[in-house]
């Protein structure tokens, strides 16, 4: 690709970054907010925004630290928390062939997934400049991020607890969550997850563990016996 | 938690989601998801998702003490709604602090 359809591709991505960025900036203040209130030092807290760089997992992360979780237990399920990526790292690659080894390092490390969501629409406009317009849109969410989390991190504890500003986080997790309940099945994992993650309660924090599998498991199984009634009828 | 264990734990968990990241990107898309896997990894989010949440909106320690949190979960409720029909997040936070400052003030 010419650079000057590089360099349009990725000011498109800038461009369509800009009506996400209220509800990223805020979600990166909480995170930045919730792991100094949890006893990380700023160091720490601003490392888990750019190491790990994903929000959801950065609070379960921040939650398990506080709740005195094993590290291996936080890594854990830090960890499948993000597996979703993987998916979209296996739809995304489809459209990087010709892209050197460091666009594509560039656009792992950079994956999220307001990025992927509107990389994805554009795919499905029939566009094809996929690459440089992923890698703007995900940059610019990048430097969002940091920023608001730094914010966060400095600006947190000045926030009076009675705002209950805490609960921010649980509203992200249901903006989040509420686009996923397309269908029955989807519905079902949910709910399993959630009743697991109150009712079943598990030594070394292991309960979102076993959520997540139990709720995974729930929803095939939901999905399985919703195409076997349309075959019997 | 010791220091050094804090950030031993920071960097493997950063490892470990940019190794999931790049994945699929670094083969260039030559390998397939196992249509097992496909199904894991589509119900996981959600899942998860939910089980982050739920303890949240309620009162009392996990296990059969937990109870409804009024406050709490109406605003969830409120939240949810908005979340649905708009899909913004920005809208479901702002909903649902509203909600939530409303009825604790109340």
């Amino acid at each position: 690709m010419p650079s000057s359809d590089r360099q349009q591709a990725f000011r498109a991505g800038i461009l369509a970054c800009l009506p996400l960025s209220p509800g990223v900036m805020l979600f990166g203040m909480v995170c930045g907010a919730a792991a100094a209130a949890a006893g990380l030092t700023p160091g720490q807290s601003f490392a888990l925004s750019w190491l790990v760089f994903a929000g959801s997992s950065q609070i379960v992360a921040t939650q398990l630290f506080a709740a005195g979780a094993p590290g291996w237990v936080i890594v854990l399920t830090g960890w499948v928390v993000n597996l979703r990526f993987m998916m979209y790292s296996a739809t995304l690659a489809q459209h990087f062939r010709g892209t050197t080894r460091l666009e594509r390092w560039l656009a792992g490390y950079l994956l999220t997934d307001q990025a992927f969501a509107v990389t994805l629409a554009r795919v499905l406009d029939g566009r094809k400049d996929i690459p440089w317009f992923f890698l703007g849109i995900a940059a610019t969410l990048w430097v969002f991020w940091q920023v608001a989390s730094l914010a966060g991190i400095f600006l947190g504890a000045r926030v009076p607890a009675s705002w209950s500003i805490d609960f921010v986080v649980a509203l992200t997790f249901i903006g989040v969550l509420a686009p996923l309940l397309r269908n029955r099945a989807m519905a079902a994992a949910a709910a399993a997850g959630g009743l697991t993650s109150v009712y079943l309660v598990l030594p070394l924090k292991l309960n979102l563990m076993a959520a997540a599998l139990i709720g995974a498991a729930v929803g095939i199984a939901m999905e399985t016996g919703m195409k076997q009634g349309k075959r019997k009828r | 938690m010791a220091d050094i264990a804090i950030w031993g734990v920071i960097a493997a968990l950063g490892t470990a989601t940019f190794a999931t990241r790049l994945s699929f990107l670094a083969l260039l898309g030559e390998g397939e998801l196992p249509v097992w896997l496909r199904h894991v990894l589509h119900y996981v989010p959600p899942a998860i998702l939910a089980a982050i949440v739920a303890p949240q909106l309620l009162a009392g320690a996990p296990g059969l003490a937990a109870t409804l949190d009024g406050p709490r979960t109406a605003a969830a409720l409120a939240g949810l709604a908005v979340a649905l029909v708009t899909r913004s997040t920005f809208a479901t936070i702002a909903v649902g602090m509203a909600v939530l400052w409303g009825l604790t003030l109340l």
